[in-house]
Formats: structure tokens, sequence, C-alpha cells
């Protein structure tokens, strides 16, 4: 399919980057003033060189959308298959009626007030976009383990007297992860979304820090002297995005289909 | 289920989360080391200056007594005084409400004729060129960071070509019209993608459902068909997702505000986080709060009067 070809390609430029541009920084480097044509993108609004911050700033935005990703589903898979294989109606009640007040906040704003009150740093960041995350991951997972613990095949085996591992886990498990699968494009591009959009508000991460979202935020001020200081990183996370959506929005059909 | 008991069931929810959502915020900002006495005593700190302060403040005396204070204080737009200036926080939100409802109603009121043009042209032609550029445009552009695709389309609007503004520095936003284009095309680039997705897929199920088949049997009129009885149930879906859009748009306004530097309530939440003036984020969250919630509310009512047969939340 052409459209997920595309979506590769626009991946792979800005992943590329982002994990092996760090490699191709040197460790000296020299600063002259702010906004000055020299490299290839010119100097940033410290005076550091752009493209040396381009090659360095791409790891925080994606590691952080990563394990915040893998996070919400290592916490929120077992809590909505636990709401859903409960006898008690009750602890599905109490598991899941929180969710539905976290879901009822804006999730940039609970973002701003976590960072506000928990203070700066990377494990901030990568806690609260899993926090924000989470709610959709369990309720997705609870529908997975409803519907599949309804199915004949799990009456069987819960007759035949199989284990709670074999049923609920192995059995489950195995049932359920064609729907996370699918799932895992549109909570990844949703903590990237998050991530970039905090450190552009400089929530979570130093204002001087190389990396994508700040670099755009701290070098708008030279948009018209150097305004490749702006573009290339704005271009690249959007690029990321873009690419993320195209390539996931075909997984996501064929498990439909 | 008939409207009104929906309406009641559904009212109580909404009540709880406000509930839930206000005690939450008190008391995450209850928990903070350190309190407004000290954060007022300035630098140098001294012992009786903090306590003379907290007993001004009324901060000595027991949480429980200042939260049922505080709580009783929201429904009369009291929410306590701002830590570095010493103005009613309530002056603050009336500044910077005005830009934040003119920019938030503005994308509401081009989304859904946008959104729902763009699902139904698609839906009418499935399958053809325009609808799968039409999807495949959709698809890509969902869930990019409005501050990225702002950036970019400021340098090439506002910078390269100098059509438009770069920001609203200055400007009167309602005298000058065209400082709204590029913040309203940001802010409706994502939600008009999911919008209009489920617009187009509500469609081509209803367009193959039982019902068109009969209606077009008894001869009605394809433009009635379409736009009568197949748009109301397309439009079901889209609706509660014109909701999930307002949490998207209260997000997305306060990036908006800052890359185009709108002094609206984004601002303020942007400010008073960097300068640590917790009753102000707490008012403002607050009200964010209860506008997503009231907003949710609203749209499940319109929901279910489209489409009876819509799921119960509560």
């Amino acid at each position: 399919m052409k459209r997920a070809g595309i979506g590769g390609l626009l991946i792979a430029v800005p992943l590329a980057l982002a994990l092996l541009g760090p490699l191709f920084v040197p460790d000296q480097q020299t600063r002259s003033a702010p906004f000055l044509p020299l490299g290839p993108l010119g100097t940033d609004f410290v005076g550091r060189d752009a493209w040396y911050q381009v090659l360095a700033g791409g790891q925080t935005v994606v590691l952080v959308a990563l394990i915040a990703t893998v996070l919400s589903y290592l916490a929120g898979v077992p809590y909505g298959v636990l709401a859903a294989t409960a006898r008690l109606r009750l602890v599905d009640e109490v598991l899941m009626r929180p969710l539905d007040v976290l879901l009822a906040v804006p999730s940039l704003l609970v973002l701003i007030l976590v960072a506000a009150i928990a203070g700066q740093g990377l494990p901030v960041l990568i806690g609260v976009v899993t926090l924000v995350n989470f709610p959709d991951v369990a309720r997705l997972s609870r529908a997975a383990a409803l519907e599949i613990s309804g199915r004949p095949a799990l009456e069987a085996m819960r007759m035949q007297g199989e284990s709670w591992w074999r049923t609920s886990i192995v059995y489950t498990g195995r049932s359920m992860l064609r729907t996370l699968a699918a799932d895992v494009g549109v909570r990844l591009t949703a903590a990237l979304y998050l991530v970039a959009s905090a450190s552009f508000l400089g929530v979570g991460v130093p204002p001087d820090a190389a990396d994508w979202a700040v670099m755009v935020d701290r070098n708008r001020g030279g948009l018209f002297l150097q305004p490749l200081t702006v573009v290339v990183p704005a271009l690249l996370i959007v690029a990321l995005s873009v690419g993320l959506n195209l390539v996931f929005d075909r997984a996501l059909r064929k498990v439909r289909t | 289920m008939s409207l009104a008991s929906y309406t009641a069931r559904r009212a109580a929810l909404g009540l709880v989360q406000v509930l839930a959502v206000v005690t939450l915020v008190f008391f995450l900002v209850e928990a903070l080391p350190g309190d407004a006495a000290v954060a007022l005593a300035g630098d140098n700190p001294d012992p009786a200056r903090i306590a003379q302060i907290r007993a001004a403040m009324g901060l000595d005396r027991p949480t429980f007594e200042r939260f049922a204070q505080w709580l009783v204080g929201l429904p009369q737009l009291d929410f306590g005084v701002s830590l570095v200036s010493g103005r009613p926080v309530a002056d603050f939100l009336f500044s910077g409400i005005g830009p934040t409802v003119a920019l938030a109603a503005l994308t509401l009121v081009l989304l859904v004729p946008i959104s729902v043009l763009v699902g139904v042209l698609a839906a009418l032609r499935e399958g053809s060129l325009l609808d799968r550029a039409l999807t495949s445009i959709t698809v890509a552009l969902h869930s990019i960071p409005e501050f990225a695709l702002a950036v970019v389309l400021i340098a090439v609007f506002g910078v390269q070509l100098a059509w438009l503004p770069p920001t609203a520095v200055g400007a009167d936003l309602f005298a000058q019209p065209a400082v709204l284009v590029l913040p309203l095309v940001v802010l409706l680039a994502r939600p008009i993608c999911s919008i209009s997705r489920l617009v187009r897929a509500g469609m081509v199920d209803a367009l193959a459902s039982d019902y068109v088949r009969h209606a077009r049997r008894l001869g009605i009129g394809e433009t009635r068909v379409r736009f009568a009885h197949a748009l109301p149930n397309a439009l079901a879906p889209a609706v509660q997702q014109v909701a999930r859009t307002t949490d998207w748009l209260l997000g997305g306004v306060i990036v908006v505000e800052a890359v185009f530097v709108i002094p609206g309530l984004g601002t303020v939440l942007v400010d008073s986080v960097a300068a640590r003036d917790l009753p102000v984020v707490q008012g403002l969250a607050v009200v964010f709060a209860v506008t997503t919630v009231a907003v949710n509310l609203l749209a499940d009512l319109v929901a279910f009067r489209l489409a009876p047969r819509a799921e119960v939340v509560a």
C-alpha cells in the first residue's frame, strides 16, 4: 500500500536522526552570537550550531513517548483485564469509575497541573503522559477482555477446570493481542503529541535542553533571521506524527477487516 | 429510556465528575511543600512574618475548613486571591476569557459544517479519487502537534510569503480578522480530521443500511434519503466526537495562544504555572474541567436525541 510506504519514509528520517544523531554531535562546541548564518541551519538563540541541536534533540521526544506508551500498556492492560474478569461487579465499578473523572479533564491541563506541582524532569513527564494515556488503554483492554470472557471457548475451558492462569492470562491475553496491537499507533501518536506539546510549553524539560520541541519554542524569536532553526525541528515532529498515523492506520484497518 | 430520565442520570454523573475534579485540584495543590505564605514572604523568610501572613490568609485553619470555604466560594465565582499580584483570581479569568471563548467558538462554528461536508462528500463518492485523497489527508493530519503545524504555517505564510500576520501581538482580534486566520486553521486541523472520518464512516454505513434501502424502494427522492434519513444517524457518533474535541480545543487553545501571543486563558495558565501562582492555576483548572464536563453532557444529550439507541453512559 502506497500510503504506508510514504509513512515509513516519513518515520525513518526523524527516527534515524533521533536515534543516531547524538553520535555525530562533537563534545566540544563553539558558541557564537545568536541567529548567525553559520553551519547548515544557522545558530540558535544562544549561538549554538542549530544542526547539532537537531541531531541531539530527537532522542528525548522519541524515547519519552515510547517509554510512556509502554508503561501505560504495562499498567492499563492488567487493570482492564482485572476489571473485566472480576467476579464481583463492585470491583469492576470501583476500578473503572475513577477513570471517568480522569477522562473528564483535558489531557494537556492534567499535564500542566501535575508538572506545576511535581516539578520538572523527564521522569515526571513520562509519568504524566503515562497517566493520561492509561485510562484509554484500561478501557480498551476491559472491553476486549469482556468480549473474550463471554466466548464459548473460555466457558468450556472453565468447565474443564483449567487454571486461572491459563484462562485469564494465556488465552485471554493472546486473544486480546490483535486489538491491542492495532491500538498501539493511536497511543503512540497521542504520547508523541503530549510530550512535544508539553516540552514546547516549557513543562518537563529545562529551557535550554536540546529537544526539538524546545528548539521550536526558543528559536521562534529568530524566525525572520534564521527560519530553519525553527522550521526544521518542527517539520521533523510533523513528519514523525504523520508517518506514525499513516503506518498504523494500515495496521488498524487490517485488524478490522 | 426517556430523554428526561437519561438527562437526570447523565447530569448526576456530570456533577460527580465536577466534584471529583474540584476536590482533586484542591488537594493536589494542598500536597505541595511550602504554602502561599512561604511564597509571599519572599527570599528571606522570617518565621514570624510567615506566621503572620498565614494567619492573615487563614492558612492556619484546618485543611477541611478551608476546602469547604473554597468550595462554597466557587459557585459565587470567588476563587481566592492571586499570590503574585494579590488581585482576585476571578479578575484573571475575566480578562482572559474573551479571546479564548472567541477562538473556541469560531473553531466550533467552522468545524461542524466543514467536517460534515468533507465526510459526506467522501462517503457519497466512496472509493473515488476524491474519497481516497480526503481520507489520506485526514489520516495523515490526525493528532499532529499544533505548535509544530503552527510554526511551519507561520514560517510559510507569515514570514516567507508575508500574506498573513505571523503573531497577534498588540492586535485587536476583532478589528483585524486576518490575525485569526492562522490560529483557526491550526485549531481546526486536528478535529476536522477525526470528525470528518466519523461522518464518512457513519454515512457509508447508513447508506448501506436496510432502512435506506427501504426508503429508496418507497420511491423517496435521493436527496431526502441522504440528508433526512441517512445523515442524522451518521451524525450521532460525530456529535460525541465534537465533545471530545472540546478537550483538544482547550489543550490546543493553550498552545495556539502561546504560539500566536494571544492574551487568553491559555496564556494566563502558562504564566501562572511559570510563576507558581497556584490559586490562579486552581481557578483555571476548575473552569476548564467544568467546561469539559458540561460540553460532554450536552453532546451526550444531543446524541441521545439524534439516535436514542445510543448507549447510556451513566
